[in-house]
This record gives C-alpha cells, sequence and structure tokens, in this order.
C-alpha cells in the first residue's frame, strides 16, 4: 500500500528530471493541490464522484503545464541549482496559499463526494478499503501506460530524445517548451492522482506535503531517470519503513527514506537502474 | 586627492597594497562610519529593533558560512538547518548533562559542527550537483531527528532551557550586550572569510568550482579541499547554532525545519551567488522579510481578518520573492547593486568597452 | 542565375552583446551545391552556422544586423525547431547522436511536417541506402558507436526528415582520414542522388576543397577569399596557410603573423 503511493508519486519526479532535468522538489504541493482540487469540484459535481475526480485530475495536468509555461521555461537553460530552488520557492508559495484558501484544518473529500469507504475482503483473510485498492490499481494503470508511452510512442521517444540532449532534439525540429510542458503536465497528473486517493482514503492536511517528500527517496534509490527504478525503490523504501516502524521505533517513520536514501548514495550514487553518466552531468 | 573612478583598472603596485583590505581614503572614511554606526545603534534603538539586529547578526554567520561553502567552493548543501540544530544541541545537551559552562559549550559545538562537515562532506568526494544536494538533505533530517530522539526521551518534549551564559562572574544577557558579542562573532567570521578567500585555500575553492577535472590536473587536492569547505563551514555554522540556542535561552527541534535551510539558501541567493557582501545583504533581507510583511499587512485595512493567517502569508509572499529574485535577478541585490553602480561609473555609456572588440 | 535556396547578407553576430564574433558575412548557396566554410579555430565558423540554425541563442549570442533567407523567408532570430522543421538539418560539431536511445529510435526523433508515415518510411530507407551499416546495427545503443559510426548515423538522422538543407559542422573532427574520405564521397553521393544543398564547415581544408563546389574562406569573423574550387586550390594563401604545400621556403612564424594581421585589417 504504502509502496504504490511512494511509486505514485515517485514517477512525478522521474518523469520531470528525466525530460527537463530539473529535480521538482514542489511536487509534494503539487499533489497536494491537486487533493484540494478535488475539493473544488466535489462541490460542482456532488452527485457523480468520478466525474468530480475526473474534472481535478484535468485541473492538475493544465496546473502543471502553466507551471511549467508561466515559471520554469523562464529557467531553462539556467544552473540545475538555480532551477531547483525555484521549485523550491514554488512549494513554498503554493503551501502558503493553499493554508489561506483551504485553512490548516483537516479535510475529508470522501465525505464531501458521499462516497463510502467500505473495505472489501481479500483471498487470505487481508481486509483493505475501497480506496486502497482502487490506489493500487491506478498506480499500476499509470506505470503500464508511462512506460510503453515512452517506449513505443513518438512523442516518449521524443521525450526521452529531448531528456538526453535538449540542443539535439532542439535541432531535429522538437519544440522544447512542448516536450517538457507536457513531462509538467503529466507529472503533476500523476502526482494530483496520488494526492486525490491518499486523500479520499485518509483525508487531507497540510502534512501531505510530506509524503511528497518522502517519496523522492524512493524515486532517487531506484534511479532518478528510470521509471522501473521507481517501482522498486518504492517497493524498498516503504518495505524498509514498515519493517523498521514495526520492530524497531513508530518515531522513525520520517527518517527511513532518507536513511536508505544514505545509503543508496554512498553505495550507488545513480541508484538501481538510473545511468551512470547522470552524474558527470549534473 | 585623486578624482579618478574607482572601479577602472588595476593600480597595485606592490605586495603590501595587495594585502591591504580597504584600498581608498574614501572607502576607509565610509568604512569607519559605517562602523561608528554600528557602535552606536545600540543606544538609540528599541529593544525590538535590537533584537532584529541580533538576529540578523546570527543569520550573518550561517549565511556566510553556507556562502563560503556554495557561493565559493560551489558545493550545494541543503542541510543548514541541521548543521545550526547540531550546534543548538550541543550547547543545549553539554549544559543540561554536564552543566557546562559557556566556554566549553561553544568551542565544543565548534568542534561538533567541523565534525558533522567531514561527515557532510563526503558524499561530496562522490557526488556532485543535485545528488550532493540531496545526500546533505537526507543527514539534516537525521540530525533533526536525533535531536527529536533526544528530546523525547529525555523527556524536554518542549525543548531544552538554556540559561543565559556566565562568563567569570558575568552573566551575558540584555539585547545590548548580546549586539556586541554577536556582532563581534558575525565581523570576526566576515574577516575570516575574506582572508580564507584570498589565501591559497580560496583559489583552490574558486577552482573547484569552476571545474574540478582541470583542477585536479593542476596539482590542487579536490578531496582535501572539499572536506575542508564542508568542515569549515559547518564548524561556523554550528557555531552559530549555539549562538542561537544561547541568545534564545532555548533548544527545540521545531525551530530546526526544512524551511530554515531553505531560508538561508535564499539568503545566499538573494543576497547574491558569490559575494560575502551578498551573504550579508541576504541575511538583512531575509531576516527583516517577515517583519515588513507584518507591517505591510497590519497597514492594510482590516487587519484583524488575516491576522490568524499571518504565518501563510508571509510563506507565500517568501515563495514569490524567491520565485522573482531567480527569474529576474539570478546576480541577486549584489547585481542590482553593481549594475546601478556600473550606470553611473559609465554613464553617459551604456556598455563597458570589451577588451579586444573591434570597432 | 535563380535565387538562391540560402542567402547570407552582411550578417553580424554579437556575442553577450559585446563580443562580435562574426561581421558583414554576405554569401549564398544554391540549390543542389555543396558549400565549404573554411577557417581556423575562432575563425567564427561555428557561429555561422549556429545562427543559420538558430542556436546562437543559447550562448547568448544575437543577429544584430543582416538577413538570413531561407527559401526566401527570413529566419534569422527564431527558435531552432521551427528552422529545423522549416527543411534545414543540421549535423552538429558534438553531441551527435541520442547516446542513450537505439539506432533505430535515434531515427525516429527527428520531426517532419509534412510527411506522412509512408513517405517518412520510403525517406528512411533511402536513407538507410547510403549507410546499410546502420542497417546492421540498429538495435545497438548509440551510445556504443564509434565514431565514423555516430557520425553516419547523425547524417541519417539529419536526413530521414527530408530537409532540402543539409548543415554538417565539422565533417572531418576526430575521424581518421580513411573514414572521412568515405563519409565525403558519401555526402557528394547523397547530395546527387536528393539533389539536397550541403553547407559543409570545416577545418580541414583538404577535405572542404575536396567536395566542395563553392568554398567561403572565414577569417576573424570575416570573409576574406571566396571561389570555386579551382580558384580557391591554385590560390597561394590557400596553399600556403591552410594545405601546407610550401611554394618554396618555408615561411617564418612572423610571416604568417603578418598574414594574419593583414587579413584583419583589409581583408
Amino acid at each position: 500500500m504504502l509502496a504504490a503511493i511512494y511509486a505514485l508519486i515517485a514517477c512525478g519526479y522521474v518523469l520531470v528530471y528525466r525530460v527537463s532535468r530539473v529535480l521538482n522538489l514542489a511536487h509534494g504541493e503539487l499533489m497536494m493541490l491537486g487533493a484540494y482540487a478535488l475539493m473544488l469540484t466535489a462541490a460542482q459535481f456532488t452527485t457523480y464522484w468520478p466525474a468530480a475526480i475526473a474534472a481535478a485530475v484535468g485541473l492538475s495536468l493544465l496546473t502543471g503545464v502553466l507551471v511549467y509555461l508561466f515559471l520554469m521555461r523562464k529557467m531553462t537553460g539556467e544552473m540545475v541549482l538555480a532551477a531547483v530552488l525555484t521549485t523550491v520557492a514554488l512549494g513554498i508559495l503554493l503551501r502558503g496559499v493553499m493554508v489561506l484558501v483551504w485553512s490548516a484544518q483537516q479535510q475529508y473529500p470522501a465525505q464531501a463526494l458521499g462516497v463510502a469507504n467500505t473495505s472489501i475482503a481479500l483471498p487470505g483473510g487481508a481486509r483493505i478499503s475501497f480506496f486502497s485498492a482502487l490506489l493500487i490499481l491506478t498506480t499500476l494503470l499509470v506505470y503500464g501506460a508511462l512506460l510503453s508511452f515512452l517506449r513505443f510512442g513518438r512523442w516518449g521517444i521524443r521525450m526521452r530524445a529531448a531528456g538526453q540532449s535538449p540542443l539535439l532534439a532542439a535541432q531535429r525540429g522538437i519544440n522544447l517548451h512542448a516536450v517538457y510542458a507536457l513531462a509538467w503536465g503529466l507529472s503533476t497528473l500523476t502526482g494530483a492522482l496520488a494526492g486525490i486517493l491518499i486523500a479520499l482514503d485518509s483525508g487531507l492536511d497540510q502534512t501531505m506535503a510530506i509524503i511528497g517528500l518522502k517519496a523522492f527517496p524512493a524515486a532517487l534509490v531506484g534511479g532518478l531517470d528510470s521509471l522501473v527504478g521507481a517501482l522498486a525503490g518504492s517497493l524498498i523504501v516503504a518495505s524498509a519503513e514498515v519493517l523498521l516502524i514495526h520492530y524497531v521505533d513508530p518515531l522513525l517513520s520520517e527518517v527511513v527514506p532518507f536513511l536508505v536514501l544514505i545509503a543508496m548514495l554512498v553505495v550507488r550514487p545513480w541508484g538501481l537502474f538510473g545511468t551512470r553518466e547522470e552524474l558527470d552531468r549534473v | 586627492m585623486s578624482r579618478r573612478p574607482r572601479a577602472s583598472g588595476y593600480f597595485r603596485t606592490g605586495y603590501a597594497q595587495d594585502l591591504k583590505l580597504v584600498e581608498t581614503r574614501t572607502e576607509r572614511w565610509s568604512l569607519s562610519a559605517f562602523l561608528m554606526a554600528l557602535l552606536a545603534f545600540p543606544f538609540f534603538a528599541s529593544p525590538f529593533q535590537l533584537d532584529l539586529a541580533n538576529q540578523v547578526f546570527l543569520a550573518s554567520i550561517g549565511a556566510l558560512a553556507l556562502m563560503l561553502l556554495t557561493g565559493y567552493a560551489g558545493q550545494i548543501s541543503l542541510g543548514h538547518a541541521g548543521l545550526l540544530a547540531a550546534g543548538a544541541f550541543t550547547a543545549g545537551i553539554l549544559f543540561k548533562e554536564m552543566n557546562a559552562p559557556v566556554w566549553v559549550t561553544l568551542p565544543a559545538a565548534t568542534i561538533a559542527g567541523a565534525l558533522l562537515g567531514v561527515v557532510f562532506g563526503l558524499p561530496s568526494l562522490r557526488l556532485r550537483g543535485l545528488y550532493l544536494a540531496v545526500s546533505t538533505l537526507a543527514l539534516h533530517f537525521l540530525v533533526v531527528y536525533l535531536g527529536g530522539e533526544y528530546e523525547a526521551r529525555r523527556g524536554f518534549s518542549t525543548g531544552i532551557v538554556i540559561d543565559a551564559p556566565k562568563l567569570g562572574g558575568w552573566t551575558i544577557s540584555g539585547g545590548r550586550t548580546w549586539y556586541f558579542i554577536l556582532g563581534a562573532f558575525a565581523g570576526a567570521t566576515l574577516l575570516l572569510c575574506l582572508n580564507l578567500l584570498r589565501s591559497g585555500t580560496g583559489r583552490a575553492w574558486a577552482a573547484i568550482h569552476a571545474k574540478e577535472t582541470v583542477a585536479e590536473a593542476l596539482g590542487i587536492g579536490v578531496a582535501a579541499h572539499k572536506l575542508l569547505a564542508f568542515v569549515i563551514s559547518s564548524a561556523l555554522t554550528a557555531l552559530a547554532g549555539a549562538l542561537f540556542a544561547y541568545y534564545r535561552g532555548f533548544v527545540s527541534v521545531e525551530a530546526f525545519s526544512l524551511f530554515l535551510t531553505i531560508q538561508y539558501v535564499a539568503m545566499i541567493i538573494i543576497g547574491g551567488m558569490g559575494s560575502l557582501l551578498g551573504a550579508i545583504l541576504g541575511a538583512v533581507f531575509v531576516t527583516l522579510f517577515p517583519y515588513a510583511i507584518e507591517a505591510a499587512i497590519g497597514a492594510l485595512p482590516g487587519a484583524q481578518r488575516y491576522a490568524g493567517s499571518l504565518f501563510a502569508v508571509n510563506y507565500a509572499a517568501f515563495g514569490v520573492v524567491m520565485i522573482l529574485f531567480l527569474v529576474l535577478e539570478p546576480l541577486g541585490l549584489v547585481g542590482v547593486w553593481k549594475r546601478i553602480q556600473t550606470y553611473f561609473l559609465l554613464w553617459p555609456f551604456k556598455h563597458r568597452p570589451m577588451p579586444g572588440s573591434r570597432r | 542565375m535563380s535565387e538562391p535556396l540560402l542567402s547570407v547578407d552582411k550578417l553580424e553576430v554579437v556575442y553577450q552583446r559585446a563580443i562580435t564574433a562574426v561581421q558583414g558575412i554576405t554569401l549564398s548557396a544554391q540549390q543542389g551545391q555543396i558549400v565549404g566554410i573554411l577557417g581556423t579555430n575562432g575563425a567564427g565558423k561555428t557561429t555561422l552556422l549556429r545562427a543559420i540554425s538558430g542556436f546562437h541563442g543559447t550562448d547568448d549570442a544575437r543577429v544584430t544586423e543582416g538577413t538570413i533567407r531561407f527559401k526566401g523567408r527570413r529566419i534569422e532570430n527564431i527558435e531552432p525547431h521551427r528552422i529545423a522543421r522549416s527543411g534545414i538539418a543540421l549535423v552538429p560539431e558534438r553531441e551527435k547522436v541520442f547516446p542513450n536511445l537505439t539506432v533505430a529510435e535515434n531515427l525516429l526523433v527527428p520531426a517532419a511536417p509534412g510527411l506522412v508515415l509512408a513517405e517518412r518510411k520510403r525517406q528512411e530507407a533511402q536513407v538507410l541506402q547510403f549507410f546499410p551499416k546502420l542497417e546492421e546495427l540498429h538495435a545497438r545503443t548509440a551510445g556504443l558507436l564509434s565514431g565514423g559510426e555516430r557520425q553516419m548515423l547523425a547524417i541519417a538522422a539529419a536526413l530521414v526528415a527530408k530537409p532540402e538543407l543539409l548543415l554538417v559542422d565539422e565533417l572531418s573532427l576526430g575521424l581518421a582520414p580513411v573514414v572521412v574520405e568515405d563519409l565525403a564521397a558519401r555526402l557528394v553521393q547523397i547530395r546527387r542522388e536528393l539533389g539536397i544543398t550541403v553547407l559543409l564547415v570545416e577545418q580541414s581544408a583538404a577535405v572542404a576543397l575536396e567536395i566542395a563546389d563553392y568554398s567561403y574562406v572565414l577569417e576573424n569573423g570575416r570573409i576574406v577569399l571566396d571561389g570555386d574550387r579551382a580558384r580557391l586550390t591554385n590560390h597561394p594563401d590557400i596553399q600556403e596557410f591552410y594545405l601546407g604545400q610550401s611554394s618554396g621556403k618555408r615561411r617564418s612564424y612572423r610571416d604568417v603573423k603578418q598574414y594574419r594581421r593583414s587579413r584583419r585589417w583589409y581583408g
């Protein structure tokens, strides 16, 4: 379950990093924004909840594209650090605005939508809540779709090309801005999906951004430019977290992902499935 | 007395001149006037203003340390809050557990910082850029976790209270006393940084910043110098942390969030990368910014309505300012200052004549 | 004479608003010609090529004066991908291929507006005829190719979008003379069979003069000499300073310096 959450969030980091070499530290906040967008749309589509989710996801896609067009576009060609800090600043801005608009209190979009979070019995006696199951399913679907898109789709190949050598890609007639905007849009979309489903499952408040930040080690452990890696990394980080909380100390939950991260950086900095030369290029 | 504009060449003719920090008479005058103003300030300022000034001094030490590391040696660190926390906690724990006096805790905090600097710096030997930033970020979480753990285990869940430091029979307290002490520390840090940067170490850092492989090929011990940068920067930061603990009389992990790191990074960016003046300007700006926002909102009609969400407004406004600087003025406040300077120097021309331009 | 495919008129490119890299360059390329641009390091060759392909912006350079016309349309200072889509393809000096994509994927990347899928497939097949070796290597990751193979792939990838003008930056750079000769022969063949125009920028005067119909010599950002193959190969300055065939006694360093200086002032 935790692995699915991390994986769904982590692929957002990977998408943006892979294509534009920018680490989006505002991902957690963008994901939260997606969840709050659901609160907005929930008011509009009270009758039919999938429509509300779809609308919120659509809004997020748009947000991602807009973020690129109005902010990150100016940062292309700047130092990596500057670009990363811009995302940090964006995160701070978003967090402030979100508190202003929606207040810091915990909210339950599931209630607003009038959906019951029934639990489903699994074979083997375990039970899982409906939205958790939905989350796992979504993660699998998203990964399947993204992987095949990047592997076989013409735009997918172009996205990979732009990530490797933006100059050459432009010389080959690829509109870099379009590709980057697409990556940001998709990344925000997957993040929002995660945010929405978590919010439906367990409510929504300001701490959600921390989950976003914790998913980042998962992306890095797997290798920042590899989707398969993000999946594997999420599994590793999540199981390490669950095990350590269970057997050692519940307070550890905040640091475990980062402990795994440090271990990984010492042993194999480019991640499980990452490409090695990335390190020299950064 | 020459009335020549200053920035038009390299006129030094001897090593003695080269070693001087202050070059022209005007510079000496303005500098001493500025120092006088600094010295006189506490006798006119209100306690609130004094507190602000003290915070600026504290922030300056941290910002200078970070500037050494990031702005000059080119090593990105997102673990600054962790280091501040380490310094503060070293002082706090030593005080609580052994009742250690201030002349023990401050050096101890500095040494703890230096040791942590080695730890923070080790990843830099293998990692660069983004990955390095991330590893320091991870270490930040680790340090803060350990601090929190200590608080929880020892039952100081709200934080550690530290008594005002005593030196001999003299207790340091009151805004004015702190003003002079923190000011002296900040000034000493500035001098240390200035001198470090014009020594061989500083040049080695600059070389590493520009291109590591080439620096290595030129015979600079890249690994040693990187570590040194981390050690010096971390030691200074931890010292600032310990001073902060004493100044506030209180240590708690709550104070050392990721946001604090971001604030420090913002200081060197807003101030201007690669400039000590920038670090100080940035420290001033970032420290005073929340108060300015508060005042601005207070001046708005219907202030009461926003009072509850002041924190959020601050957050948002801070984000906006950072974005504006990053996008519009990557060179920071120093960049703005330089541009104004060049504008007047070159007036009525628009561009500096380029050496070697053919026209 | 019909209107040239590419014409550059009194072009001036300035880096960072301060350094003038090329100045008053006027040249043209007729449909189907191979045009050579010669010059030593820093002569402005690459700047010129970048200005044509729209890439000068990345180095904070701007075209401050003059025009570049392609098929009669002005293309200076517009975005690179638009230039590429209008029918100009570049074989860059470095970073020629996408190292983590396979050869086949590299050939899929170029955008080719106005080509339907069947046309594109046909074009790809035709391009691969020139480089049969790429067909064998199609599943290989491009980063593992040798220098010569990379150059082939770069040329092939530039050609799949069916451009009308091919810009080649340093065909010979870092390649063995045998390989260069082979590639040069292919270029001539490609020009003949596809009717394409080629602008070839070269440090190696021997290579350029061998295949170019018409060449320009750049020094310090200006054109100092131009002419067809016969004129240039027989020009004493070219023989002396670019081809290294000394007519009699070897000239001293000072003479070379003096020659360059005279070119700077009077060229």
